[in-house]
């Protein structure tokens, strides 16, 4: 393999995966593997499973590279998108499932400034700290519903909360979220 | 719901619609809302952006061992556009300049079933034709005369094992029974027994790391010491080999 296949974008490599390259496809791995990985085994808690999840997410960006449009988002938020879906298609019978969303991202610990990937990804600082500064009923209802799928309902009976609280704190969520990172990007 | 939307029933909505929560016939009806609504259809579209970062938020974790080889591999068999390429095994990255590293693999494999093998065998009559048998079949396979093996010492005991094949090509292969919890880089020297050191590169040993493998420019016969030395100075790990050919009297 030639080394500059090493630094190509993620979107080039992407695009290489969908063309047949085997240089492209086996760095894509590489340098998606820990992070897709990471999503399979936090959502699934378990590394058997986990595998599995993540194998499938990289057959599935390969026989649809051709869809991803990077007008809508970055490759890495694609990848990792099928990923969830993957592993919360796994989930048993998708029925409430413990988890502490703090412990799942990591949210009290300090994040380093580069990932495992192979090359430097930008590191969602400022999504951590908006996400931070979100009330911990709002924070929680949110990472359920973003990260495991989970509908209002299905939070409302894990938390025994009202339906119609759920929803309202995860719209309020969402759009805090919004409303904080489009002002930092527009100053 | 079964009417149209207006803007305000879509904002309210739009949360949902962009972590993709919202029921059947709510979502389509915000849709075909949004379609037609140059507003309602870019803050559906912001939203949707910041649930998709949220997702970059995943902590990252080291896969199982092999898993890139595995995935290559899982991309072919039913798939409508078969590629030769994705049927090879990929290569650990530290070692691709070796593209026969992963016939490497395999064999240390054949060496672990058949020391397993091996003891097995032992217990039954006849065992020791069957495993010369063996022997010379695997042997055969690489083009080998024979196999080493010696412990892999560290600074508390026995850390592993390793392997070493005298063969085209000739290599040494290291497994570990008990990694460190965290990686680390180590350098990796082969000492010969005119007493040259001759660098193998870098490994990466530690965590879910627990081997590594490499062809040798040089006879089995002629290793005396395979260290690992790690980068930080503070850890070394050594395997000393002592291995003679069985085909030959000396």
């Amino acid at each position: 393999m030639g080394p500059v296949v090493w630094t190509l974008s993620d979107e080039a490599l992407l695009a290489g995966l969908g063309s047949g390259d085997p240089d492209a496809a086996a760095a894509f791995v590489d340098r998606f593997q820990r992070r897709v990985f990471g999503m399979s085994l936090s959502i699934l808690r378990d590394r058997q499973a986990a595998e599995e999840a993540a194998q499938e997410t990289f057959v599935r960006a390969w026989r649809h590279a051709s869809a991803y449009d990077p007008r809508r988002g970055t490759v890495a938020a694609w990848l990792l998108t099928i990923a969830r879906n993957t592993a919360i298609n796994m989930l048993p019978s998708h029925r409430p499932y413990p988890v502490d969303p703090e412990a799942l991202l990591g949210l009290q610990e300090p994040q380093p400034s580069k990932v495992g990937d192979g090359q430097l990804t930008p590191v969602s600082e400022p999504m951590r700290e908006a996400l931070m500064r979100l009330p911990g009923e709002q924070r929680r209802a949110l990472v359920l519903a973003v990260f495991y799928g989970y509908t209002a309902r299905e939070v409302s009976e894990l938390n025994g909360t009202p339906v119609g609280t759920v929803k309202t704190r995860i719209r309020t969520a969402l759009m805090r979220l919004r409303s904080e990172l489009w002002v930092r990007d527009e100053r | 719901m079964n009417g149209e939307m207006g803007c305000e029933q879509v904002r309210e909505l739009a949360p949902d619609l962009a972590i993709g929560i919202a029921d059947g016939q709510e979502r389509d009806a915000a849709l075909r809302h949004a379609a037609t609504c140059p507003e309602c259809r870019g803050l559906v579209s912001e939203l949707s952006s910041v649930a998709d970062d949220l997702l970059l938020l995943a902590p990252s974790h080291e896969p199982p061992p092999g898993f890139a080889s595995r995935t290559l591999a899982a991309m072919t068999p039913s798939s409508p556009r078969p590629r030769r390429w994705f049927t090879r095994p990929a290569i650990p990255r530290a070692t691709r300049r070796h593209p026969w590293m992963a016939r490497l693999a395999v064999a240390a494999s054949i060496v672990v079933a058949l020391a397993v093998g091996a003891g097995a065998v032992y217990q039954g009559t006849s065992s020791d034709r069957r495993l010369a048998d063996n022997y010379r079949s695997v042997l055969a396979q690489g083009h080998g005369s024979f196999f080493a093996a010696a412990p892999l010492q560290g600074p508390t005991g026995t850390l592993g094992r390793v392997f070493g094949y005298q063969g085209q090509p000739s290599w040494l292969f290291a497994t570990l029974s008990r990694p460190a919890a965290q990686p680390e880089h180590f350098n990796v020297q082969l000492v010969t027994r005119d007493g040259r050191s001759l660098s193998l590169g870098e490994a990466v040993l530690g965590g879910t790391h627990n081997t590594w493998g490499s062809g040798i420019p040089v006879n089995i016969t002629q290793v005396t010491q395979l260290r690992f030395e790690a980068a930080s100075g503070q850890a070394t790990m050594v395997a000393y080999l002592n291995a003679h050919s069985p085909w030959s009297s000396g």
